[in-house]
């Protein structure tokens, strides 16, 4: 029998319950345990911030971060980020810049520019590249994803 | 005969249209193989060697079947077989968790007899190698050669000739979805699979014919998917692995691939080396040319490239050798045999320019016969700025230095028929086209709703589209050779054009004209004639009454056509001191024949690029001579492109014909090349083999000042 | 991973007793863990109970004054990335912070695991290799592909230390804080890692029943620049195929003093004591540049590979001298 432990965590402003083992990570508990599928593992080691989640405010690869140390905290996942009636400025930005093709890195980057234009509202084009570099793409070649972050910045203004 | 119209008639096609799907994909919504749950969903993991050429004497599976939560365990080799990579499939283990699936692999015994390896086609191919291939001798494939006309006698006519060694390492395709299903049977006949491909068709066919099942009681599902660029064709062992477990068990089995069998198991793109010795004569023209080349595909696939490419030589002779190595098999990736053949030829037109004292975009424009290419290299070399570029390569003192290069590429595309359609216009106005392609994040989804509307009158978002499913029996081809919008297209306009027709015959007493009198607007029917006649498309459906019409299409091979063309021209700067190379701008001129939706098609183009981009100076698969195995089978070592590496990106869409064709390779095929060229017009040294990584860079300046 | 028991640390003397129980790899301490769960995953270390120290208060804090800085281990990279007071006045560790990984990985990294970290050598880095380091007979980088591997100070194990925080610390002459079950003791960070000729199978000096607890930055002197240059492949994330941490206190521009410490060379935080000493009372030009440059990497010991090292070494020296002196 695995040793599983309680876990109360906050979740897009909800409280959550889970039991989990201690070798799960954040990513496992979001995906298989919560059915929250958004955050995607690409890699499982920290490389390609697929499964990137804002948690307690900072950007974080969920793969590396244990269930069982979101005890108390808050998490936040690209199912809580639209209003029950329309997109995130974001989002908007995303679609409207084409700047996705296959989507499955869309959740990560959009969580990464959450946290980006969060404490940083007006970003040049420099501190985007830096601050999305823990995110990859196989498909767009970033040139839309960029744009897509500077219209959402406006669009927040 | 079909047509498109003209671009002045076209209300849709040929704009910017926002992505249909989007919505799902940036909330999170959008289920890719990864996230299908089904109830009582079991985990299925693969077992896989740690050697690379090995005889399995046993393989005892007791201790993972007693562990607590595993519900199968089966063997995918037999003793007495061998292991001949890194990676090869040795069980499968279906478990109540992942984590108890991957517990149980490492529970399972596997009794190996070692045989040695190689798994460097220098180590392969030297003297004395072991022989891992039956028939190979020294490991290499009979040479394959083809002749046009007489070399020796072309060599004669050459008045400079170029001798020189081009190498391209193996590259692995990334998707950052792995492969993977989830499969789950009905009853004993009847198997539904989410599969993370390229080909539903094909999938349903191999599994079909895997399990004696009848086509359609295979049904296949991929509603979206992370990124296939050729490597997704076909169910694979691990597909057969997650039905079978599923049938065993009784329950939906989810089997994906972790990133490190990704890179070991699931394709390639293959080696290649070039011994090339060419020759042109002193007004430019290529004369000869004489290939020498080799690869690797892995253990017992083979390693296709082009050469020559592109500019036409008349007296040619080329010889190639696939080279076996343990090593996972090469699957198509982007532009098969394209990219590396590309940066080999443009590498070689620049060093046979230079030898002829002639501006390499001069030296092409005379042995390039594409028109439409030429018409590409001027707007290329405007938007460049190609007169700013180094006339002596490498000249100046700075520690950082410029230069510009230029690359080709051409590729086929044009479609293929068998792609089935169904267009519906349903009596409340809505509309459903559906067929079995899929979208891989190409876009078709949206192109295919661009079409229908374009054709009614409607927007896009009015469309229903469905793809991705081979329940509704409309088969379409797998999505690779940048033949889907080709093959799909015609067939989907037809089909709408069909159910068009067949509304107009319902309405047209109504409006009281003929048929042919009838056009569409805006969310409206009109008689052409009498503008006051006029009825909205909500109206027009609402007398289908109690029905609804449907109609299918046919592949109009007047709407598409193959062949397409492309060059670009790149700037990058490379620091002498740390060898670090930037890409600065990059111009891609891309035809693509029709192009149905702008963006996408940027989109497109932008990402061809940068993948470029990643062959030229990141990508390269390191094996270790001493263990055999790869050393990099992870996204640390194995580095793709990130947002640092972008450029500045000028993607044209070059217009020519109005048929569609395809863009899915070709944007990805003139960049190492390209690229390789503006780093020797920057640092006047020439490197022949990718990628341009600094070690490379330094050691090639080291060896330029001694 | 395997599975493992997982405690909330509520004290140092509750952390060192645990640990004291047992050798290392059984009971393993985890702070950011963003190294630590990468090597759980690839089952290099398989810890039976894993001791969460983000738990311990007050060790996350950073703090300065007009004599240094204090940071806690478990002060996040990109705390210390984005302290005002750091990126003013020791800009070699804020920049050196700042090129670590990716955003997700500052976030959540610590300094004392920065410090820690095991080498990313694909051979340690591989379950299946029993290579030197993990108590087998071979390096296998000797014979294998040395392209990442260390050119200076390798003999037996040419790993090279992954850290970017470490050579900037040293350079900055920083001390570090250890606490065991005996009490504390301060070392200065150069101090605390060792060289394979040492101890082939560790890179610090710390017990199995150690931990490091706080970092003391003492602040540079008012004329001193510093920088840390990293070289890469790719902008981020990437490891340094060579880096360097200089400190250098100047007249004009004429060095007075310098500290140069290189990452990404050696297994250790490597300081050249001899680039130091090219420049130490000279007016730094172009040749004075190189030619600390090329003192730093007289000795070095390339393997097949890695022979660019020694040159982008060097030059990335005389690009911070000249830096230096601008």
């Amino acid at each position: 029998m695995a040793i599983k432990s309680h876990v109360q965590t906050t979740i897009n402003g909800e409280t959550v319950e889970f039991l989990c083992e201690s070798r799960q990570s954040l990513l496992e508990v979001l995906r298989d345990e919560l059915h929250l599928t958004g955050a995607k593992e690409g890699c499982n080691n920290g490389n390609c911030g697929a499964c990137s989640v804002i948690l307690d405010g900072r950007l974080v690869n969920s793969c590396l971060v244990l269930g069982v140390e979101t005890e108390g905290k808050s998490v936040e996942t690209i199912e809580g980020l639209a209003a029950p009636d329309k997109l995130h400025p974001i989002q908007d930005a995303f679609l409207e810049n084409a700047a996705l093709q296959c989507g499955i890195c869309t959740p990560g980057f959009i969580m990464s520019t959450k946290a980006l234009l969060d404490s940083n509202p007006n970003p040049t084009e420099h501190e985007i590249r830096y601050w999305l570099a823990g995110n990859l793409c196989r498909c767009t070649g970033y040139d839309k994803i960029v744009r897509a972050v500077q219209d959402a910045a406006k669009a927040s203004a | 005969m079909e047509s498109w119209g003209e671009a002045s008639e076209s209300r849709l096609i040929g704009k910017r249209i926002t992505r249909l799907s989007g919505k799902d994909k940036v909330t999170g919504k959008a289920k890719y193989t990864f996230d299908i749950n089904r109830p009582g969903m079991l985990y299925g993991r693969i077992l896989r060697s740690e050697v690379p050429h090995a005889t399995v004497m046993g393989i005892d599976m007791s201790q993972a079947e007693a562990l607590p939560g595993v519900k199968a365990v089966i063997p995918l080799i037999e003793s007495g077989k061998k292991l001949r990579y890194q990676g090869q499939e040795i069980a499968a283990v279906a478990a109540e968790t992942d984590d108890i699936a991957k517990d149980a692999l490492r529970l399972i015994q596997v009794h190996l007899e070692a045989l040695p390896h190689v798994v460097t086609e220098a180590d392969a191919m030297a003297e004395g190698a072991p022989q891992i291939r039956e028939n190979w001798a020294g490991n290499q494939s009979e040479p394959s050669i083809n002749k046009n006309r007489d070399v020796a006698a072309g060599f004669e006519e050459a008045a400079v000739e170029v001798e020189a060694t081009y190498h391209t390492p193996v590259q692995t395709h990334v998707c950052l979805e792995t492969h993977g299903h989830v499969a789950e049977w009905e009853d004993e006949q009847n198997l539904t699979v989410w599969a993370s491909t390229q080909g539903v068709f094909g999938v349903r066919r191999d599994l079909a014919q895997y399990f004696g099942l009848p086509p359609n009681q295979v049904r296949v599902i991929t509603e979206h998917m992370g990124g296939g660029f050729g490597s997704k064709f076909g169910p694979g062992s691990e597909g057969e692995a997650a039905a079978k477990l599923a049938r065993i068990t009784g329950k939906a089995v989810k089997l994906m691939l972790t990133r490190k069998d990704e890179h070991l198991v699931a394709g390639n793109r293959p080696s290649m080396t070039q011994h090339v010795r060419a020759g042109a004569t002193r007004d430019g023209r290529l004369i000869a040319y004489d290939m020498r080349g080799y690869g690797t595909g892995g253990i017992s696939s083979g390693a296709g490239f082009v050469g020559p490419y592109v500019y036409h030589v008349p007296n040619t002779r080329t010889e190639r050798v696939n080279v076996a190595v343990n090593a996972g098999n090469q699957r198509a990736m982007r532009a098969p045999g394209h990219p590396q053949g590309a940066f080999a030829m443009d590498s070689l037109m620049d060093e046979l320019a230079e030898k002829l004292g002639m501006n390499p975009l001069e030296f092409r424009r005379i042995n390039d016969s594409s028109e439409v290419r030429q018409a590409q290299y001027t707007l290329g070399a405007q938007e460049i700025g190609w007169h700013r570029r180094n006339n002596v390569p490498g000249a100046g003192n700075g520690v950082k230095k410029r230069g510009m290069g230029v690359g080709s590429g051409q590729w086929g595309g044009g479609g293929g028929r068998g792609t089935e359609a169904r267009v519906t216009i349903n009596a409340d106005g809505t509309v459903e086209a559906v067929t079995g392609t899929q979208d891989i994040g190409t876009g078709i989804r949206t192109a295919i709703a661009i079409i229908v509307a374009e054709e009614f009158g409607l927007a896009p978002t009015d469309i229903t589209v469905k793809v991705g499913d081979s329940a509704p029996g409309l088969p379409s081809g797998g999505s690779g050779g940048s033949q889907t919008t080709a093959s799909v297209a015609p067939v989907i306009k037809t089909a709408a054009a069909a159910a068009k027709q067949k509304l107009f015959e319902h309405i047209a007493p109504l409006l009281e004209a003929p048929v042919a009198d009838l056009r569409v607007g805006t969310g409206i029917i009109y008689v052409a004639s009498d503008r006051t006649k006029t009825i909205t498309w909500q109206q027009a459906a609402g007398q289908l009454g109690m029905e609804s019409i449907s109609e299918g299409g046919h592949w109009a091979e007047e709407l598409r056509k193959g062949v397409v063309a492309g060059t670009q021209f790149a700037e990058v700067e490379v620091d002498t001191q740390t060898g670090a190379v930037k890409l600065i701008k990059i111009v891609a001129v891309q035809d693509c024949g029709l192009a149905i939706n702008r963006l996408t098609t940027e989109s497109q183009i932008n990402g061809g690029v940068i993948m470029g981009l990643g062959q030229a100076l990141l990508e390269e698969r390191f094996m270790d001579a001493q263990t055999g195995r790869m050393l990099n089978a992870n996204l640390e070592d194995y580095k793709i492109p990130g947002t640092f590496e972008i450029p500045e990106i000028k993607s044209i869409v070059f217009d020519t014909h109005r048929k569609v064709t395809g863009i899915g390779e070709p944007p990805c095929i003139p960049t190492p090349g390209a690229i390789a060229n503006a780093v020797y017009n920057a640092i006047g040294v020439r490197i022949r083999e990718l990628p341009l990584t600094p070690d490379r860079i330094l050691t090639a300046l080291a060896e330029k000042k001694a | 991973m395997e599975k493992f028991s997982y405690v909330n640390a509520t004290s140092l003397e509750q952390v060192t007793s645990l640990l004291s129980d047992s050798g290392w790899g059984e009971v393993m301490v985890i702070a950011g863990g963003t190294d630590l769960l990468g090597e759980l995953k690839e089952y290099i270390e398989t810890p039976k109970t894993l001791i969460n120290l983000k738990t311990l208060p007050g060790m996350d804090s950073i703090s300065a004054d007009g004599s240094g800085l204090k940071i806690g281990a478990l002060a996040t990279v990109a705390d210390i990335a984005m302290y005002p007071e750091i990126q003013n006045h020791y800009t070699v560790l804020a920049q050196a912070a700042g090129s670590v990984a990716t955003p997700q990985i500052r976030n959540v990294g610590t300094l004392g695991g920065n410090l820690c970290q095991r080498p990313r050598c694909w051979y340690y880095r591989d379950e299946t290799v029993d290579c030197l380091k993990k108590g087998g007979e071979l390096c296998y980088a000797i014979e294998g592909l040395s392209k990442y591997h260390a050119i200076l100070g390798g003999d037996p194990v040419y790993i090279v230390h992954p850290s970017d925080i470490a050579p900037a610390l040293i350079a900055l002459g920083a001390s570090l804080k250890i606490v065991g079950p005996e009490g504390e003791k301060t070392m200065s960070v150069e101090e605390f890692f060792t060289l394979p000729a040492t101890n082939p199978y560790r890179e610090n000096v710390l017990e199995p029943n150690e931990i490091v607890v706080e970092v003391q930055v003492p602040h540079p002197k008012s004329n001193a620049k510093s920088f840390y240059l990293k070289a890469r492949e790719k902008g981020a994330p990437d490891f340094a195929l060579a880096s360097v941490a200089g400190v250098f206190e100047m007249e004009g521009n004429t060095c007075q003093a310098a500290s140069i410490v290189l990452g990404g060379v050696a297994p250790a935080p490597w300081r050249s004591t001899e680039a130091e000493a090219a420049l130490t009372g000279k007016m730094i030009t172009e040749s004075v540049s190189m030619q600390a440059g090329e003192d730093a990497v007289k000795d070095a010991q390339p393997l097949n590979d890695n022979a660019y090292k020694v040159t982008l070494t060097r030059n990335l020296i005389s690009r911070a001298a000249m830096m230096a002196a601008k």
